[in-house]
């Protein structure tokens, strides 16, 4: 009953966001379609051509009532069609979205992999050296590491590792020379361009997982069971065991709600290292004002965030019997 | 009599107050920095007159640090020392409009939300919820895209507004926790009423966690403000940290030659030395607030 009705909650959200970007977009001053429809009449398109031709661009007609716009928009939403690309000269928004996905995953998901597992470990060492000159200065390193953005991050590297250092190459996510396909150059050429992306993707969230870890180990340290653990002589492996697995599930959470950061965080080290993934396309499609790739990649990111959150919080309760309400 | 008792108490406060943030070196520093920035963003126009610091200079291109231009040229042969005094002023008015707006609204909700409960509470709670769970960073690239807002009234807004659903939820949650303590119990009984509760009672014991989120937010606003004008989504103000960053990665040609690393590395280190500025001085703000974490030498 509870997984239904948070589910149903998920659901609003969702129509909540699609229902917002459609009036903001339309309804906001120097709305878009009515500009686009305004000055093709002022370059002297006949009405009916210009309605026309914002019909396939925007997939709306703008003498029609909002209401209708609305309608149709959420009925075209529905059935996967979320319009066609302005830049890229009528290609489908969808298609777009999804060819640029894979290369986002792959480094967001090993990023997010690496900077956890560091952060896991720093911040126990942290809790367990409480106090300590160790713990006064990587907790303020990670403090200052917390929400660095990654702008910050991708570009010392690129500056310090293909300008000063000419050691990684620049640009695009695989060299030119390799054929894409399961071989091994293609393979070998996408490892080598990822390095310092993910390097940037590290560096921009360790300190935020570092310091979450330390909070909640500090937290395990006071409680009962380890003090009984020592008592009980277990190895001091063994209360690492107790510790780092009662430190983690609280991050759990967390994991998932970074998500949405990370994806923020994309627009950024995908633009800086034209990585051809999903942050690049909603970096170029929010310059050149391509509204309805912007629109789309809008809708479908906030979709996958609520709904990983929905099923982080079906998992915690199963990882966490505490937790069960 | 009390009035001479009221200040003798409030020198001791702030004496204390100087023994806080001073008791630490680490503290010093950080004070030392924000001092810093708040000279560069009040007195930068004074040091570097725009009409004439600004001028470019084909002569002096990509130039290393000397004595006229500690931190080099830029691509124009402007320096770059110059540039990021002046980009000071706008990146901190914003930044802190922004944090204050988020303090504002965020407590604000939370509070009410904490206070009023049901159905007020409950249709709050759904809206913060939608603002948490969007991806904040996306959302601010569309609504600064439809708004292609230049003025620092409008950014502001704009940061504000994608950003103030955490602390909302979280006061709310510090809200609900604190008004079941004996001392609200008491004010209730006291028959004070529910804003005077609200506002005197039970915000003055979240001061410290409202105080450290605002200067968070600060840095937080100032890197999604440096972020748009990086990525050339917000028009360009003529000085500003984040249009520097655009430029090097654009216009400059600044990734292909070693000559420009004090031009690319400038604003990067302008960012963090602000971020680890407030870093610092956060251990000290927390003691100021909560007495009990005070080292007991400190507190006579």
């Amino acid at each position: 009953m509870r997984v239904v009705r948070r589910f149903g909650v998920s659901l609003l959200m969702i129509w909540m966001v699609m229902t917002i970007t459609f009036f903001m977009i339309r309804l906001m001053p120097g709305n878009p379609i009515m500009d686009a429809y305004l000055s093709l009449l002022q370059q002297g398109v006949p009405s009916q051509e210009a309605m026309a031709q914002i019909h396939v661009l925007y997939d709306v007609y703008p003498n029609q009532s909002v209401l209708t716009q609305y309608v149709l928009y959420v009925w075209h939403l529905l059935h996967g069609n979320f319009g066609t690309s302005i830049v890229y000269a009528g290609r489908p928004v969808l298609p777009l979205i999804l060819a640029s996905a894979p290369w986002t995953l792959m480094l967001v998901s090993i990023g997010i992999t690496i900077s956890f597992f560091i952060g896991l470990f720093l911040g126990v060492l942290i809790a367990l050296n409480r106090n300590t000159w160790f713990d006064n200065v990587m907790s303020q390193i990670a403090s200052i590491f917390h929400g660095i953005p990654n702008y910050v991050t991708g570009f010392i590297f690129l500056y310090f590792f293909t300008v000063m250092l000419p050691w990684f190459p620049f640009g695009n996510i695989y060299g030119n020379t390799v054929t894409p396909g399961l071989n091994f150059p293609f393979i070998a050429s996408v490892a080598y361009h990822s390095v310092l992306p993910i390097a940037a993707y590290v560096f921009g969230a360790f300190g935020t997982w570092t310091l979450s870890t330390k909070s909640a180990a500090v937290a395990v340290l006071g409680d009962d069971f380890i003090q009984a653990d020592k008592i009980r002589g277990l190895t001091p492996g063994q209360q690492l065991d107790h510790l780092i697995h009662n430190s983690v599930l609280p991050l759990f959470t967390g994991f998932v709600l970074s998500l949405g950061m990370m994806f923020g965080g994309a627009v950024f080290i995908e633009e800086t290292f034209t990585i051809p993934g999903l942050g690049y396309l909603i970096a170029q499609s929010t310059s050149q004002r391509d509204y309805p790739v912007m629109q789309g990649c809008f809708l479908l990111l906030s979709s996958a965030v609520i709904l990983a959150n929905f099923l982080a919080d079906m998992l915690y309760s199963r990882i966490d019997p505490r937790i069960r309400v | 009599m009390i009035l001479a008792a009221s200040t003798a108490s409030r020198q001791s406060r702030s004496s204390s107050l100087a023994r806080i943030f001073l008791s630490r070196p680490i503290r010093v520093i950080g004070l030392a920095i924000i001092a810093l920035y708040l000279f560069m963003a009040i007195f930068g126009p004074v040091i570097f007159p725009p009409s004439t610091a600004l001028v470019a200079n084909p002569a002096k291109v990509y130039q290393g640090p000397s004595w006229a231009d500690p931190l080099g040229t830029d691509f124009q042969g402007v320096s770059v020392l110059a540039e990021i005094v002046l980009g000071a002023r706008g990146v901190l008015m914003v930044g802190v409009g922004a944090a204050f707006f988020i303090v504002v609204v965020g407590v604000a909700v939370g509070l009410i939300a904490g206070f009023t409960g049901g159905i007020v509470d409950a249709i709050l709670m759904r809206i913060t919820d939608v603002f948490i769970a969007i991806p904040q960073f996306p959302l601010l690239l569309l609504v600064a895209t439809i708004l292609n807002a230049s003025s620092p009234g409008l950014i502001i807004l704009m940061l504000g507004l994608t950003t103030w659903g955490g602390l909302a939820r979280a006061i709310r949650s510090q809200v609900l926790s604190l008004r079941e303590r004996d001392f609200v119990e008491a004010a209730r009984g006291l028959g004070l009423g529910t804003g005077t509760i609200a506002l005197r009672v039970i915000l003055p014991n979240m001061l410290s966690y409202v105080a450290m989120n605002f200067l968070v937010s600060i840095t937080g606003a100032i890197y999604a403000e440096v972020g748009l004008l990086f990525l050339g989504v917000t028009p360009f103000t003529p000085d500003n940290w984040g249009v520097m960053l655009h430029e090097a990665d654009s216009v400059a040609g600044a990734l292909y030659t070693r000559k420009s690393v004090f031009y690319v590395i400038s604003p990067l280190m302008a960012i963090l030395l602000l971020q680890a500025g407030i870093i610092f001085i956060l251990g000290g703000l927390d003691e100021v607030f909560n007495p009990r974490l005070r080292k007991t030498g400190a507190t006579q």
